[in-house]
């Protein structure tokens, strides 16, 4: 999760990159363009400009030929009529270069115009000149001369400033155009720049915050290594103490073993032995009564006697040096027949066993389950019915116990052993494997209750495991796993 | 003609036991010559009596005070005066190494005491019954513990 959690915010931070970029591309693309418009505009203002002084110079021109030719036409002086003459080529390089600077039709048509209207004003000016040179002078003439070139000059004007009025619109509209850019264009980068910065605030934020996770993590993580290492320290101390204790409890065990072979038995046997003695020779000088205590000290001394040898069994069973060798379950099946023959024989009991496989076991051990089950089967026979006793072998296959520590992926033989006997409750199914648990009463039943415990502690050696299935009045089953 | 008798010779704490032991003799119907004491101690010194009619068969208990019967097994085995004493090892336990243990350091066999009069009756015949001085096999391990 914290893996996943750290690439992803990488991964944020590598889009923040990109997005923080491309919003400078489009800032800067932007701003080329207002200020591109702002040069063109400027242009425009410029160009505005220029054309209206070009026209009111033109007009101007014009008005100093008109005033030199009335300077001539009152002096008749030659030298007045000089601005006049320069006037005409002057307003001709005027028109040129006007011209050139005209963009849209109507101001062409304009131009045009103008440039009509002032050839016929220095024609009507030639005429008026014309007029005026004549001797003698026509005053009439002169005068409705003089009447029209007004005129034209007064269309001229009116002209003029059409055009600068159209000029002045163009700008206008421009101008117009340009502010609303203008005003729109900052708008949008302002905005633009403010969601960059908000984005790198964020970014900020998000990756301070990142760090400061990652070294709050690291801390911990430095703190939990520690404690780790302190924990397995301390874990080895323990597992230390555990082990001497173990030691201790083993070397225990050992006298417990020696006490109960020895110091237990001696005793007892001493015991069944002055019993064989007096059964022998004094039982005939008892009472009725006598015989009858005498028969129940015997039958309780051979019980004490069973269990001591079960318990020492048992704790035989724990011992850890057993060595495992390669062995034919069949032959250690046969072997704890043969040990029950007379018992089975007893019973009329019969055992079919199929095929059992060759592993690598405890062979005295297998053999004690064996006889051990087997007992167990004839021990809770039915009297009326004869003992069958049925060995099954399942192919290896993973054990399918929920909850417990074997191997899931390890492969299990799996040995029935069933019989007709008198079976258990399913519930008792796990009792019969603790020490000393037993389900029925000496006078019933027989038993120490430390047999099926051996058989749990067995396959547990063996690193399998032992259930059991029970049907009252029908049989019992046990399931035997070890590991193929 | 008139046979020599057997003699034998038990060590063993328990005066229950020496008691069994004497009298299952007695009821046997082989002669036999039975002396008894009753720890290591008292048995070094019994044979340490140079005008001592060295006994047939040695039965050993392994478990006396002042001195167990593994340290008189060791010392009779390493004195060449009673190499051809069998000894026979009478104890209460069966263990694997008190097996192994005895076999090794030289018995000659090994008697698990029984619970039951006429048995150890008929453990004790089989033992004497035996033809010491020819008996090879007691180096078989197979056959050291008797069994009736």
């Amino acid at each position: 999760m914290k893996h996943q959690n750290l690439f992803s915010a990488s991964f944020y931070l590598k889009v923040i990159f990109a997005a923080s970029l491309l919003i400078l591309v489009t800032i800067s693309a932007i701003t080329y363009r207002h200020t591109q418009s702002l040069t063109e505009s400027i242009g425009w203002v410029m160009h505005a400009y220029k054309t209206n002084v070009q026209v009111e110079q033109l007009f101007s021109m014009l008005k100093d030929a008109e005033t030199g030719q009335r300077g001539f036409i009152i002096t008749n002086d030659t030298v007045l009529l000089e601005p006049y003459n320069n006037a005409r080529q002057q307003v001709e390089n005027a028109f040129i270069q006007l011209e050139k600077q005209m963009e849209t039709k109507q101001q062409d048509d304009h131009l045009q115009n103008l440039h009509r209207l002032i050839n016929a004003r220095f024609a009507q000016m030639e005429v008026t000149l014309s007029v005026a040179r004549d001797q003698p002078l026509r005053d009439d003439l002169l005068k409705s001369s003089m009447v029209a070139g007004k005129a034209i000059m007064d269309s001229i004007h009116l002209q003029v400033s059409k055009m600068a009025a159209l000029e002045t619109s163009y700008l206008q509209d421009r101008q117009a155009k340009y502010e609303y850019k203008a005003s729109i264009t900052p708008l949008f980068s302002l905005l633009l720049l403010l969601f960059a910065l908000n984005v790198f605030i964020f970014s900020y934020w998000k990756i301070s915050h990142d760090l400061n996770t990652l070294k709050h993590k690291n801390q911990l993580l430095i703190l939990q290594s520690d404690s780790i290492a302190h924990a397995e320290e301390r874990n080895n101390m323990a597992l230390r103490e555990r082990n001497h204790e173990l030691e201790q409890k083993n070397k225990e065990l050992a006298s417990f073993n020696h006490v109960a072979s020895h110091d237990l038995q001696e005793p007892l046997r001493i015991v069944q032995t002055y019993i064989s003695r007096l059964t022998e020779k004094e039982i005939g000088l008892m009472s009725a009564k006598g015989k009858d205590y005498f028969v129940r000290i015997k039958l309780a001394v051979t019980r004490m006697r069973n269990l001591i040898d079960a318990l020492l069994l048992f704790s035989r069973t724990n011992r850890t040096d057993s060595i495992f060798e390669i062995a034919d379950l069949n032959l250690l099946l046969d072997n704890a027949r043969h040990d029950l023959s007379h018992l089975l024989e007893q019973k009329k009991g019969s055992i079919i066993a199929a095929q059992l496989p060759t592993l690598n076991v405890i062979p005295f051990q297998i053999q004690q389950l064996f006889t051990n089950l087997i007992g167990n089967s004839i021990k809770y026979s039915k009297p009326e019915v004869p003992l069958l006793i049925l060995i099954n072998c399942e192919k290896p296959a993973p054990i399918d116990f929920p909850n417990t520590r074997y191997d899931h992926a390890r492969n299990y033989y799996k040995i029935a052993v069933s019989d007709n006997g008198i079976g258990f409750e399913q519930m008792y199914a796990e009792n019969i494997f603790t020490l000393f648990q037993r389900l029925h009463h000496d006078e019933e039943y027989e038993g120490t209750g430390i047999g099926l415990s051996i058989c749990k502690k067995i396959a547990e050696n063996h690193g399998g495991l032992i259930t059991a299935e029970g049907k009252p009045g029908i049989g019992a089953t046990f399931f035997i796993y070890l590991p193929a | 003609m008139e046979l020599e008798p057997i003699y034998v010779l038990l060590a063993d704490d328990d005066d229950s036991d020496r008691m069994f032991f004497t009298d299952a003799f007695e009821e046997i119907k082989i002669k036999t010559v039975v002396q008894t004491v009753k720890d290591g101690v008292e048995l070094t010194n019994y044979l340490s009596v140079p005008e001592l009619i060295i006994p047939h068969v040695l039965f050993l208990d392994l478990n006396m005070p002042l001195k167990g019967g593994m340290e008189c097994l060791v010392e009779i085995r390493q004195n060449n005066r009673f190499k051809d004493m069998a000894i026979a090892i009478y104890s209460t336990s069966a263990s694997e190494e008190d097996i192994e243990d005895t076999f090794v350091k030289g018995a000659n066999v090994y008697i698990k005491k029984p619970s039951d009069f006429n048995q150890l009756k008929k453990l004790l015949t089989k033992v004497i019954s035996m033809n010491w001085q020819y008996h090879t096999s007691w180096l078989n391990k197979e056959i050291f513990l008797l069994n009736l």
